[in-house]
């Protein structure tokens, strides 16, 4: 159990910064290499490597080097709770529903302002 | 009416939602509303057919990152009932005809409720076999919204905890 909410820290702190959370987004569709991962950033290559280094650390993507391209990947496991599955489709919903009901209810309003 | 539930298989979300029954079902059965929730932000829908009948085609296509549109789900309705039940089913798309790759059906109920209307959707996906091939499938889109709804959630609560 407390490893597990430790893995969720680090899950949490990645996800707490925009950089970090853009690069888990596009390696969710796939591998990248460093430079194609920086290049929406304006951002110094040392800087933008702190942030690939972080999230190698804390185990949630893994990076090789082949010759002078490091190529990174996500790395499944540590968001691969039991029944991921399931939960994927639920976060999905759930996501669904709340912007349903927020947009419901922001319409609404507007509605009866008129 | 649901038919029996399978609790490896199935999910039901529910929710008050605080408004009249009507907007609810507008905001499912306009385009241009549906387009505004289906799909998380900065990703975008854009909804290709919605044939509100038995047998009509339901199909939408996403966007991410500004990239181009993309197919997302691909469907066809099974029910209407105006301002209570909306079937559908990626197992067949418009009319009727056998999809490729089926996994879900999806029974939206919508019910007066003292504060406003009763929202809930109950979903009934296909065996765990094929869920590992949708998995691969359909990564992106499941993963990548975990990942955003995680981050969401750290925003709200940061902004939350910073206002009160």
């Amino acid at each position: 159990m407390q490893q597990h909410s430790e893995h969720l820290n680090g899950i949490f702190h990645a996800l707490a910064d925009p950089t970090r959370r853009a690069v888990l987004g596009r390696l969710g569709r796939g591998p990248a290499s460093v430079s194609e991962l920086a290049e929406p950033f304006d951002m110094a290559l040392p800087s933008f490597m702190k942030h690939i280094r972080f999230l190698e650390g804390n185990g949630l993507i893994r990076t090789h080097k082949d010759g002078r391209v490091r190529t990174c990947a996500i790395e499944r496991k540590p968001f691969a709770v039991a029944e991921a599955w399931l939960s994927t489709q639920r976060a999905l919903w759930e996501g669904r529903t709340d912007r349903l009901e927020q947009f419901v209810i922001t319409a609404h309003a507007k509605d009866k302002s008129k | 009416m649901t038919g029996s539930t399978n609790p490896d298989l199935d999910l039901t979300m529910s929710r008050v939602i605080k408004a009249p029954r009507q907007a609810v079902w507008n905001a499912w059965t306009d385009r241009a509303s549906f387009e505004q929730w289906w799909v998380p932000a900065p990703a975008k829908c854009r909804v290709l057919e919605m044939d509100l009948r038995p047998g009509g085609a339901f199909t939408t296509q996403i966007s991410e990152n500004g990239g181009e549109f993309k197919p997302h789900l691909s469907g066809c309705f099974l029910a209407i009932d105006d301002l209570e039940r909306i079937v559908f089913t990626n197992a067949l798309v418009g009319g009727w005809r056998p999809a490729e790759h089926p996994f879900m059906t999806a029974i939206i109920t919508l019910r007066d409720h003292p504060a406003g209307t009763e929202y809930v959707a109950h979903v009934m996906h296909k065996s765990r076999a094929d869920r590992d091939t949708h998995e691969e499938m359909g990564f992106h889109d499941g993963w990548g919204t975990v990942a955003e709804q995680l981050a969401t959630l750290v925003e709200q609560s940061s902004v939350g905890a910073g206002t009160t």
